[in-house]
């Protein structure tokens, strides 16, 4: 497939491993935090991080949006779905996340009409087919996913679709990457950008990283030779001494992101004084909900959700693997009581979860370097 | 796959990834407009005739054969212009 198979060259992928080798500084640690899930799958996946020296580490970042949803809102959407009128419609990873009391899964095992969808615009045509129901669309993601969420709102208010709601939960990625930042757990050297989060909002909003702390950051597309390169344009920045934003995935991203979804993003959204974020707790201003302008459309609105915080089960490691200070495998319950087929936590339940990601690929070459 | 049928029919289409993650970013070919800023679009070489209905409101004007980036059901970017 065009714009994708150039991207996995084996013999260029080799030249650019020996390119990073010549480069890093043999005496020294590098921890390289990838910020999207979609990252953390491509690496495990092609088994990229074999091709890095063994003292280039590649830490996971908070950017899975499943694994960032508390168990709190798992609940709120479970409370929305079990009205009777209720169409409950949501993507596909989002059913398997548990609640404090089951899944969204359960919930339509027990009766409430929860259906998957691919795109909200899905949802939409479900709730004109249905019209005597009220269909929920549980909106989840990062800025990429939020367009989409935006774009079917104004489809609804333009056509009058008056019985389409939303339950938001879009969440944004500067925030958690400045508490990152400012957690004394972790030490990073640079980090690899998410690339289809600044197809929307542009590189710029990631100038505070080498401005405000000093690191080079490079938006990376997610082709394994993109993700190579990038960490060599990383390292490259740590010898010469340079700290700024890199832009390796400029085939897709302007560095101005697209202003018609910024656009759309701001009529349709505003920001949330505060959002829980699992394993990072409360940040402020890091969520959107829907504007004045489309409150008619807002499930949390329409219906009363309990809005509890729920702890995470005791034995789930998510918020450490989240923020990157321990890796999957050192989970206690990793690849025994909790696996993507029985999840304890969501970082096992979406495949750009790290959790999911190493279960399904990089465990096996742990096994050999085991052996 | 007609939407919000059951969730374990899983069209061959659908690779592993999340639909919610950036790694859903697929490179899909426009087949056709169909009006209000919508068009059918399907990935190069796919078998899943007759494709899917993206949103291409964000992506400015285009038109059949162009290549588009494709997030949750929108082009986020246009990658290739279709030769004229």
């Amino acid at each position: 497939m065009r714009y994708v198979d150039e991207f996995r060259d084996a013999e260029l992928g080799r030249v650019v491993s020996a390119e990073i080798a010549a480069t890093v500084d043999a005496g020294r640690h590098y921890k390289i935090m990838e910020v999207c899930g979609g990252h953390t799958h491509s690496i495990y996946k092609y088994g990229v991080d074999d091709l890095l020296p063994p003292n280039v580490e590649l830490v996971h970042g908070p950017g899975c949006p499943v694994c960032v949803i508390p168990m709190g809102r798992v609940d709120d959407g479970i409370a929305v779905a079990r009205n009777p009128e209720v169409i409950f419609t949501c993507f596909g990873d989002m059913l398997r996340v548990p609640g404090a009391h089951g899944t969204l899964l359960d919930a339509k095992a027990e009766g409430a009409d929860v259906r998957m969808v691919y795109s909200p615009l899905d949802a939409l045509r479900i709730a004109r087919e249905n019209p005597d129901r009220v269909v929920v669309f549980f909106a989840i993601g990062f800025e990429t996913t939020a367009p989409s969420t935006a774009l079917t709102l104004r489809r609804a208010k333009a056509e009058g679709t008056a019985n389409f709601l939303c339950l938001c939960n879009h969440v944004t990625i500067v925030p958690p990457l400045r508490a990152l930042l400012e957690s004394p757990d972790l030490q990073l050297d640079g980090f690899i950008g998410p690339g289809h989060v600044a197809t929307v909002v542009g590189a710029r909003p990631f100038e505070f990283i080498p401005h405000d702390y000093g690191k080079p950051i490079v938006v990376s597309g997610f082709e394994p030779l993109d993700l190579l390169q990038s960490v060599q344009m990383i390292m490259r920045q740590l010898a010469e001494g340079r700290c700024e934003v890199e832009n390796q995935y400029a085939r897709v991203v302007p560095y101005e992101g697209n202003t018609a979804a910024l656009r759309a993003l701001s009529e349709v959204f505003e920001l949330r004084p505060h959002f829980e974020w699992r394993g990072l707790g409360f940040i402020s201003q890091s969520a959107l909900r829907l504007s004045a302008a489309y409150r008619e459309f807002d499930a949390e609105v329409r219906y009363a959700v309990p809005n509890v915080r729920v702890a995470d089960p005791k034995a789930c490691q998510c918020g450490e693997v989240l923020k990157g200070v321990i890796k999957p495998w050192e989970c206690k319950v990793f690849g025994s009581a909790c696996t993507p087929e029985h999840a304890i936590g969501t970082c096992m339940v979406s495949p750009e979860g790290a959790c999911a990601a190493y279960y399904t690929y990089g465990r096996f070459a742990r096994e050999r370097e085991v052996v | 796959m007609s939407a919000g049928s059951d969730f374990r029919d899983v069209p061959a289409c659908v690779d592993e990834h999340c639909i919610t993650c950036s790694d859903e970013g697929l490179p899909l070919r426009i087949v056709a407009l169909e009006g209000d800023g919508l068009a059918r679009c399907l990935a190069d070489g796919s078998p899943c005739e007759p494709g899917e209905t993206v949103d291409v409101q964000l992506v400015g004007d285009v038109a059949p054969g162009d290549l588009v980036l494709v997030h949750a059901g929108v082009a986020l970017a246009l990658l290739e212009v279709a030769d004229a």
